[in-house]
């Protein structure tokens, strides 16, 4: 995928000049070295045909020639979420994407809106939006029903996140909810609650430690004993997982009832950093069930008590119970608590792991309040320098691209990370409040062909969808949403769809009327119509091309099938030919003069009944056909022969003559008129015996003689 | 991230695959062709195998080319020996389903080098390249039948028709026509050759003048110094909405990617533009190959290498990813 920009001297992204070095994929082929050659040849999509030949000349029975591979390109696939899923999130999020669309096609249509409600409205109807796709990504876990609490059950360890969700938060806190931008360290501690546990496959974090201890608990006798224990304690203080560190605590042996009375002190200390823990002051509208802390919602509010609570817990690290406690560990642990709720930057940094976790226990115990960006991103950078993790994963770099305050970096991490669906449908929220990044995603750019940058994704995303049989469908909500390129897309994508089935081509059909690409909806059904005339079924050939109104197709169909007629005397091929005679029906008389086949397929009816030995009204029946033919203009010239030549017989009708004078008269006119156009270099030969023009001639001037003598 | 899809015969020597009908060929040494059908169902598990396989020559078959599906299911041979065939599957109530011979071309000089399909918004035209640096561009006069060809023109790929050159002996042709097919579109076509006369090795876009109903040299892609360069593929990117076009050429120094304008210049010619000169493939460039969009570019050549190759958002190329065949015992 077009990622990261690379001209150094234009770029506000800072980046290395030279390109990095291709990542080479081995493709795994079940074929014998060695090989020869390669070809290749794209197919739906992203999809590439990769076939592989060995020498010709390489003997070895039973080897094969060459294998074709499959390779899937594009989309970064790192396991996290299954195929199925995946679908299950492309096909969810259409409908919020294409109602976004709609709204804000709605909007600009109202010219007289002024900005400020303009942006108004809009940043509603992108908040509804991103709540949609955030709940699509999975809800969060509703508490547990069960009535009857495990203590020791610290930690729910309910189904696991995906960065997939954490991503689109992160995105959804920092540019889209800027009602609770007074809220930020308040909404991070939450994501963090949510998600700690994806900040790192490999390095620790908080999460892997407490869900650890977790799995020790049950066993544990003991556990102010254990520092792990202690340890989990200030781990979940220190990120503000209040109601992990009080439930921890008051698992404290000191509450067991056969010791509270000879650990009194200790208990009274464990219960007093207990409630200053869970009174803990919180700068934020309210607090969700079961967390713990005192909310408030005005900063003037959150300081008083902030101040108090302070004075509160520097009282108690005063105390002289302290000396009455006996218990080492207990003591030790109790006064770390303390000072990492005092804001302590050495037991804070020793109380986290990821860089993330030390920047959010700042944010609540040090700057409890909203900074700028850019106080957030030093900040940011000065916890990574105490904490230099290994490995950086996705998430952490998005978030330092939108502490960075930098659109460009990012969308090459969403892009790089998660891959086109979350680049696809973040740009909404990028660039809901950000004007720079709203010109950078907008700006239509020569090099890209023309496009912006957020249609570039679209174009990017489409494609992907179109590579699965079973997502294609929805590329079209994709592609018409953008403005330059989304219709050409469409219609290769259209162009390349199989036409072998009926069902699929009535879906291609009803995506180009939907979308109005009438040029490409003609060529759909040509190529169907074709495949089938080819393939034996002229009918549903004859069909499709009649919904395209190909009247060069169809002329020369009729022009095939007047050919047939003309040479069919035997009525065998005539009916394989007359099904079809009904089938082009009256629609394209015009076109292809089919009219005349219709008459011509009644005469032949009747002169086979005739033939059959009929009486002689029957006879004078299809005299009469044949009179009508031959004076119809839609009859071709070259069938005149045929006709008279099939008419012989009744020419030669043995109890009367059936022609009239002046009907005689009329077909010996036309065969005077088929002598003289035989000189014309156009003139079209039939494959009739050279004799056939002489009796024809013969059997006319037979019923001329007979009926000038009847008539009166 | 990659599944096998089909096994291929012994002797395999060539092979198109093409997906705009779900259908792969094959052309073998010993003069047979093979089409396989993909046997396409809702699900993604589509597989191809091989419907027919018949003696096409009896030399070898070099090349394949898919018919526009417009024009049914039909392929056009190209044999050692230089001999151009078309062949087409058909269905006729009382026969099997068969491939039937519709048309060959034959030369007496020189043989085939190269065919492609274009044009056929209007009608079905073919561009046969030839040993002896000519082309000749046929036009089919019955859409429903393969074997009816009219010869259109004739003319050898070099911009000055008016000098007499030699008679070059070329290798091999690349030709590619405009993918697009709108009504409005004029027909054109890019042609290099891979021959011993530079005059005829650089890549010519040819233009078909409806007034004068006769073909024009409309640009050159090559730049000064260039233009000995042997031409050894050449592929025409789809042009999906960009104001300009997208064709890869490859010669024995690289991948060259010009940017070919769409409105003449008063001198009749068409703007063209050097953007990127891409070197990966070590030696002679097999195939290029563009995507739908026109975005991507894949190659590969004689390191047996899949190269792709993308542009990135300052409109710089470079190269994306790398596909390495790794065989293993069956």
């Amino acid at each position: 995928m077009p990622g990261l920009a690379s001209d150094p001297d234009n770029s506000i992204v800072p980046f290395d000049p030279n390109p990095p070095t291709p990542i080479i994929y081995p493709i795994q082929i079940n074929l014998k070295p060695p090989i020869s050659r390669i070809h290749i040849n794209w197919s739906r999509g992203n999809l590439l045909h990769v076939a592989c030949l060995r020498p010709a000349g390489d003997s070895g029975e039973g080897l094969a020639g060459g294998k074709v591979v499959e390779v899937k390109l594009g989309g970064a696939d790192d396991g996290e979420i299954g195929e199925a899923e995946r679908r299950r999130i492309a096909y969810g999020s259409v409908p919020a994407f294409a109602l976004l669309q709609s709204r804000r096609n709605s909007l600009m249509a109202m010219a007289r809106m002024s900005a400020a409600s303009f942006r108004n409205e809009w940043w509603e109807h992108v908040l509804e939006y991103s709540n949609q796709i955030s709940d699509l990504l999975g809800r969060p876990k509703l508490p547990s029903g069960s009535v009857i609490e495990d203590p020791r059950m610290v930690l729910q360890l309910v189904e696991k996140p995906t960065s997939l969700k954490a991503a689109w938060q992160l995105l959804k806190i920092f540019y889209v909810d800027r009602l609770s931008s007074a809220w930020l360290p308040e909404h991070l501690v939450d994501w963090l609650a949510d998600y700690d546990g994806l900040l790192s496959k490999t390095d620790t974090t908080i999460h892997s430690k407490l869900a650890g201890l977790q799995k020790k608990l049950v066993d544990l006798q003991v556990v102010e004993d254990d520092p792990e224990y202690w340890e989990g304690i200030s781990l979940a203080l220190a990120v503000g997982w209040l109601d992990i560190a009080v439930k921890l605590l008051r698992l404290h042996g000191s509450y067991q009832l056969d010791q509270i009375d000879s650990r009194e002190t200790e208990n009274g200390l464990v219960e007093a950093v207990a409630v200053l823990v869970s009174t803990m002051p919180r700068m934020r509208p309210d607090l969700p069930t079961g967390k713990l802390g005192q909310s408030y919602k005005t900063k003037s509010d959150f300081i008083k008590a902030w101040e108090k609570w302070r004075g509160h817990i520097a009282k108690l690290d005063f105390s002289t119970f302290w000396v009455q406690c006996g218990h080492h560990q207990t003591r030790e642990g109790l006064k770390n608590l303390l000072q990492i709720m005092l804001g302590n930057i050495k037991n804070i940094t020793n109380a986290t792991y990821h860089w993330m976790e030390l920047c959010i226990s700042h944010l609540l115990y040090m700057r409890p309040f909203t900074m700028s960006l850019e106080g957030m991103h030093s900040l940011a950078q000065k916890c990574m320098q105490l904490k230099p993790n290994a490995n950086s994963s996705g998430l952490t770099e998005v978030l330092l691209g939108i502490l960075g305050d930098n659109t460009e970096v990012v969308l090459a991490e969403c892009s790089r990370t998660f891959g086109p669906w979350l680049v696809t449908h973040a740009t909404e929220l990028l660039s809901t409040e950000n004007d720079e990044a709203d010109i950078l995603l907008h700006e239509e750019r020569y090099n890209l062909g023309g496009i912006s940058i957020d249609e570039l994704h679209r174009l990017v995303y489409a494609q992907v969808l179109s590579s699965h049989p079973l997502t294609w469908q929805i590329a079209p909500t994709y592609l018409a949403s953008c403005p330059k390129q989304g219709l050409g897309l469409l219609e290769n994508l259209l162009y390349r769809q199989p036409v072998q089935h009926f069902q699929m081509i009535l879906k291609n059909l009803e995506i180009c009327r939907l979308y109005e690409l009438d040029d490409i909806s003609s060529r759909v059904m040509k190529i169907a119509g074709m495949y089938n005339w080819k393939h034996g079924k002229k009918g549903f050939g004859v069909y499709w091309l009649q919904q395209a109104q190909d009247e060069v197709r169809l002329n020369k169909i009729a022009q095939r099938l007047f050919e047939c007629i003309g040479k069919s005397v035997s009525d065998d091929s005539f009916k394989q030919w007359e099904g079809l005679i009904e089938l082009l029906g009256s629609e394209v008389g015009s076109a292809g003069g089919l009219e005349f086949l219709h008459k011509y397929r009644d005469f032949k009816r009747s002169l086979q009944q005739v033939q059959d030995g009929r009486a002689n009204d029957v006879a004078r029946q299809t005299v009469e056909s044949l009179i009508q033919l031959m004076k119809s203009p839609s009859t071709p010239q070259r069938f005149w022969l045929p006709l008279l030549h099939d008419s012989v017989k009744l020419l030669n009708w043995k109890d009367r003559p059936l022609l009239s004078v002046s009907e005689t008269n009329l077909l010996m006119n036309k065969l005077q008129e088929l002598s003289l156009a035989k000189l014309r270099p156009d003139f079209c030969d039939t494959e009739l015996p050279p004799k056939a023009i002489g009796s024809v001639r013969l059997a006319l001037a037979t019923n001329l003689a007979r009926a000038i003598l009847e008539e009166p | 991230m990659d599944r096998e899809v089909a096994t291929l015969e012994k002797g395999s020597q060539m092979l198109q695959l093409e997906l705009l009908r779900s259908e792969a060929g094959g052309g073998h040494g010993d003069g047979t062709a093979s089409p396989s059908t993909d046997s396409l169902d809702s699900s993604s598990n589509s597989s191809f195998s091989r419907s027919s396989q018949w003696k096409a020559h009896e030399s070898g078959v070099t090349n394949i080319v898919w018919v526009p599906p417009e024009f049914g299911d039909a392929i056009a041979c190209i044999c050692i020996d230089g001999t151009l065939s078309l062949w087409e599957e058909v269905e006729e109530d009382t026969q099997p389903l068969m491939w039937k011979q519709c048309k060959v071309f034959e030369s007496a000089s020189s043989g085939v080098l190269q065919v492609q399909f274009g044009g056929f918004a209007t009608s079905l035209k073919l561009v046969a390249a030839y040993t002896d640096g000519h082309m000749k561009v046929y036009e089919l006069m019955d859409p429903l039948q393969l074997n009816k060809w009219q010869l259109q023109a004739e003319f050898q790929n070099v911009i000055d028709s008016v000098c007499r050159y030699g008679k070059p002996s070329c290798i091999s042709a690349s030709l590619a026509w405009n993918p697009q097919r709108g009504e409005s579109q004029k027909s054109s076509f890019v042609l290099g050759y891979n021959s011993d006369l530079s005059q005829f090795n650089s890549p010519k876009i040819w233009e078909f003048e409806e007034a004068h109903q006769r073909w024009l040299p409309v640009a050159e892609l090559c730049s000064p110094g260039d233009g000995d360069d042997r031409v050894y593929a050449i592929g025409w990117a789809p042009n999906i909405g960009r104001p300009y076009e997208v064709i890869a050429v490859a010669t024995c120094k690289g991948i060259t990617i010009w940017h070919v304008g769409l409105t003449h210049e008063s001198d009749g010619r068409l703007p063209t533009d050097k953007v990127a000169l891409l070197e990966g493939h070590d030696g002679e460039v097999w195939q290029l190959e563009w995507d739908m969009s026109g975005m991507t570019l894949a190659s590969t050549g004689g390191d047996q290498m899949v190269r792709l190759w993308q542009s990135d958002l300052n409109g710089v190329w470079h190269e994306q990813a790398a596909l390495e065949c790794v065989g293993g015992q069956q």
